[in-house]
């Protein structure tokens, strides 16, 4: 076959064409795979839910329909009696380092942090992103390593402290220990942690109305 | 052995990395650990295979006047369903590499490929210059990885080797990508020169 001439006719046909073929190949691979990614998708939720209201407590429970409002994502879980545990809030926050950072915080009927997850993030991989399991490790724990690393570059430095389980952003300074706060960030990931903390405590103002951050925060999280 | 000979060049005489420079964006801003660089090599060569494929199959229906918007019709459609793929199959892949893929669309392998290679040759001689090229940038893609996440995190293929106090967090920043690339340029090019 002969290659076709370029001439308007030609150009115009051939890049509709294409341009349908294309469309309908993509029409035809969300329909197959649609399905598949909203379950992977609610399972995250599920999971995410379980994790950061129970998180290793074994008990029955029920959660209500999701209740959304101003941009946050409300999930109350009962016990079998109908009593509230705690709420899960979805919130995000748009300025992590690499993009938005979509964190759900579990708190009790007091406001106290059950535990936490990230759903998305785009942070760096072996920095930002260790956020997920960053501001649970306990205060003072100490990474094993063998002594002679320790007889070559001296013993660790002591932890500060770094889980936030257990806090309550309405009693607790939720911000990095560089401005004045309780945290300490993340080794090198500033920014992250300035914006996963961020959006924990914008999740508890809009869960319980104020947190102890605000008056500083106002000026210094904005930047 | 024609079609072998191709796929021998894209990965060494030809290969897109050290030897033609070419892609160099998702080049450095995905190989922070060995995984995530293989990944990311995989997925390309997936859509370079499919591009190569289709283009060459179509070169004589497309006149050269729209080949350009024609081809990135073609290579952004291929992206596309791989991320959907990605996203409902391998999840946690996606979850690690899910803001890259879409930039295989703008990568200039392709293009490059398409344009280079595809354009001119038969449908089996593209395929195999697609799976040449792609495990060309495969391998160098793991290469920098490894050696990032070594230096960096202490670890090969997430698998921790070194203490953390001995990581230098600069090798898994963007100057420890282009400190990693340069090194690992020169070692190839001396190689090279010494069994010329």
């Amino acid at each position: 076959m002969k290659k076709l001439q370029s001439n308007i006719t030609n150009m115009a046909l051939v890049l509709t064409l294409i341009a349908v073929v294309a469309a309908g190949l993509l029409a035809w691979v969300n329909n197959v795979t649609s399905g598949p990614i909203k379950e992977i998708n609610d399972q995250a939720i599920e999971n995410g839910i379980k994790s950061v209201i129970l998180g290793d407590r074994n008990i029955e429970f029920t959660v209500d329909d999701p209740v959304e409002r101003e941009g946050f994502i409300f999930h109350s879980v009962n016990d079998k009696k109908g009593n509230l545990i705690g709420t899960a809030v979805e919130s995000t926050d748009k300025n992590g380092f690499g993009g938005a950072l979509k964190v759900m915080v579990g708190f009790d009927p007091e406001g106290v942090i059950l535990g936490y997850t990230v759903l998305e993030h785009s942070e760096t991989p072996g920095l930002g992103a260790q956020a997920d399991g960053w501001f649970r490790q306990k205060s003072g724990e100490v990474k094993e390593q063998p002594a002679v690393v320790n007889v070559l570059l001296g013993a660790p430095g002591k932890p500060g402290n770094h889980n936030i389980i257990g806090m309550n952003p309405g009693d607790d300074m939720m911000i990095v220990s560089k401005d004045g706060g309780a945290v300490d960030a993340i080794t090198a990931s500033t920014i992250t942690s300035k914006a996963f903390l961020r959006a924990v405590n914008a999740a508890y103002k809009a869960a319980f109305g104020y947190t102890a951050a605000d008056a500083v925060s106002g000026a210094s999280s904005q930047n | 052995m024609n079609y072998f000979k191709t796929i021998i060049n894209g990965i060494v005489k030809e290969n897109p990395t050290f030897v033609l420079l070419l892609g160099m964006c998702p080049t450095l801003a995905t190989t922070t650990s060995a995984i995530n660089g293989m990944g990311m090599g995989l997925a390309t060569m997936f859509v370079l295979i499919c591009s190569n494929t289709f283009i060459s199959l179509l070169k004589n229906l497309i006149p050269d006047g729209v080949r350009i918007p024609c081809y990135i019709v073609v290579i952004a459609s291929f992206v596309t369903v791989l991320q959907m793929l990605m996203q409902a199959y391998v999840p946690d892949l996606y979850k690690t590499l899910g803001i890259f893929i879409p930039l295989i669309v703008v990568n200039c392998i392709i293009l490059g490929r398409a344009e280079a290679f595809a354009a001119k040759n038969n449908v089996l001689a593209s395929v195999c210059d697609g799976i040449g090229i792609g495990i060309g940038f495969t391998l160098a893609l793991t290469l920098l990885g490894i050696v990032r996440e070594f230096l960096g995190n202490g670890a090969f293929f997430g698998y921790q080797i070194l203490p953390s106090s001995m990581n230098m967090l600069v090798f898994v920043l963007a100057p420890g990508a282009f400190i990693t690339l340069g090194l690992l340029i020169a070692i190839v090019n001396s190689i090279k020169n010494r069994k010329a």
